[in-house]
């Protein structure tokens, strides 16, 4: 049993692992001369 | 233009607004994407940008020559310019505190018409969202 539960942390907490990458999330320009 | 800035690596949607200049870039998931590759590409588009935001989360690392940087990625860091808000993440440098900052990547110079959009890009801290 306890083998099972730490497999589904093991599991759950790679899942996680991409959200707490570091990366650029959001970028915004204001641009002039745009028709 | 909205086409043009589409197609660049790392860019999953481009929204514009006609009626007050702004074009919004959200990264694709794996969020690698090159800013300096857009204010190009948007150049090269016809139209010029006048000024460059970017929301962020990475480390604070101090580069070769002592400057202090946000890392976004194993190969990609943004050196900081110096203001109150980088002098408060000094402390932060080379840990493993993760900061999500707000920042702007390029202004338009004044006066000048023309810029460079090739320059190294630097990041002004505008607001610290999160330390972690």
């Amino acid at each position: 049993m306890k083998v099972k539960q730490f497999a589904l942390l093991v599991l759950f907490g790679s899942m996680l692992v991409p959200v707490a990458q570091a990366q650029i999330r959001h970028i915004e320009m204001r641009v002039e001369g745009m028709t | 233009m909205k086409q043009h800035l589409g197609r660049q690596s790392g860019v999953q949607t481009v929204e514009v607004s006609l009626l007050d200049g702004k074009v919004e870039v959200t990264p694709k998931e794996d969020g690698q994407i090159d800013p300096g590759q857009l204010l190009k590409a948007t150049y090269d588009s016809g139209v010029t940008a006048a000024e460059m935001n970017m929301t962020a989360r990475g480390k604070i690392v101090k580069d070769s020559s002592g400057s202090l940087a946000l890392q976004v990625e194993p190969n990609r860091s943004f050196v900081l310019s110096p203001n109150e808000l980088s002098k408060g993440l000094e402390a932060l440098a080379d840990t493993q505190t993760m900061v999500t900052v707000r920042g702007q990547l390029y202004k338009k110079p004044a006066g000048k018409k023309k810029a460079d959009p090739s320059a190294p890009m630097r990041l002004l801290i505008l607001e610290v969202q999160k330390k972690e």
